[in-house]
């Protein structure tokens, strides 16, 4: 009975200690991805900004400049590329609406970004872009990888169309998580006119048949939850010229947005609630369910060697009774 | 010998559950009918 017991125990035991490597190194990467149905909206907000106003061509003060970004999955497009990708694959049509005080549209750039659903490794395919203009990205957009590291990272910018170091600069709390701190300063570049104007008339065409160009620079700053890879926060002071051209006049350059640009509260309480709730999840399948796996397969070993020890223990003969001392005789 | 098998049967499981729930991975779902926004949204 015992020695049925001590395997059955063995059983168990080999099936927990199992279970804790192939969760951690075989489930976790299957199972811990972007969905590719995500549909995710953020509002951030610069307040005393500089605009410019397009009617006298002069920068001013505004109260508050609003930037809409929306984040939209592509099921069907995913699962075509995944075809040929031969992996699993998201694919995000991304907005970003910038809007005066006025409430009317001051640019929208839209893009398309595919990256691999797990490593968020850039995936290529037709139809990658930002503002209708073909891209192949390098580095990560948006989110970090799951499990991220302390360490640089290449991040992807849309504004120049390439790819710089994101610096891993310490880690910090922030709302009760401990986040990873990232910067990355994109020095004074030429970029391209975004397709749509805030002007009915002028066209990135118009405006290049001045010679007047856009230059851009920002310093963007991510707070990255490190379990998830998600940015629980984020701020960007950008700044952006017009330069040169008739369209200036006798102007060198203009401004024509600088502003400090930060997370509103309201979305950044959602973010830190989602990003803790999603945290657990991953945590679960990468920490708390192979070492709770890997402890109760090692305890089970113990009992089963245990039981199978004291089955192997030879039986002592039964006592047949008292024996009465000789007695002693002289 | 009857101790190699109960230990085969154990990797057995643990193998099977693993790749079971792995293959079964997270439904993809639709694309959401939601446009991308060009107003501002009151709350998240």
């Amino acid at each position: 009975m015992r020695r049925t017991a001590s395997l059955v125990l063995l059983a168990f035991a080999v099936f927990f200690a199992a279970l804790a490597p192939l969760l951690r190194w075989y489930a976790f990467p299957h199972l811990a991805r972007i969905p590719a149905n995500q549909y995710q909206d953020m509002v951030l907000e610069a307040r005393d900004a500089t605009l410019l106003d397009y009617g006298t061509m002069r920068a001013k003060k505004v109260s508050k400049v609003t930037i809409v970004q929306t984040l939209k999955g592509d099921v069907e497009a995913a699962e075509k590329i995944e075809k040929t990708a031969g992996r699993p694959v998201v694919v995000w049509d991304s907005l970003s609406y910038v809007q005066g005080p006025d409430g009317k549209m001051v640019s929208k750039v839209p893009e398309r970004y595919i990256f691999d659903a797990h490593s968020q490794d850039p995936v290529h395919a037709t139809g990658e872009m930002v503002d209708g203009d073909p891209v192949t990205r390098e580095g990560i957009e948006f989110k970090w990888p799951f499990l991220t590291q302390r360490r640089d990272y290449e991040y992807f910018d849309a504004q120049t169309r390439t790819t710089g170091p994101i610096h891993y600069e310490g880690t910090r709390t922030f709302r009760g998580l401990t986040v990873y701190y990232f910067e990355q300063t994109v020095p004074w570049t030429k970029v391209p006119m975004p397709k749509t104007m805030p002007v009915q008339g002028i066209t990135p065409e118009s405006v290049a048949r001045t010679g007047t160009t856009r230059w851009y620079s920002t310093v963007r700053k991510f707070w990255v939850e490190p379990v998830t890879g998600a940015p629980v926060y984020g701020e960007e002071i950008h700044k952006e010229e017009l330069r040169g051209g008739s369209l200036l006049g006798d102007r060198a350059k203009v401004t024509a947005f600088a502003g400090h640009v930060k997370m509103r509260e309201d979305y950044i309480e959602h973010t830190v609630a989602l990003v803790k709730h999603n945290r657990t999840l991953v945590l679960a399948l990468t920490s708390y369910v192979p070492r709770t796996s890997l402890a109760l397969g090692l305890l089970l070993l113990a009992l089963a060697l245990c039981l199978e020890a004291r089955a192997r223990r030879p039986q002592s003969p039964e006592p047949s009774g008292t024996a009465d001392p000789a007695p002693v005789t002289t | 010998m009857r101790a190699l098998i109960a230990a085969a049967t154990g990797l057995t499981l643990a193998l099977a559950l693993v790749l079971g729930i792995s293959a079964l991975g997270s439904p993809s779902g639709r694309t959401s009918p939601k446009p991308l926004l060009t107003t501002v949204p009151s709350h998240p």
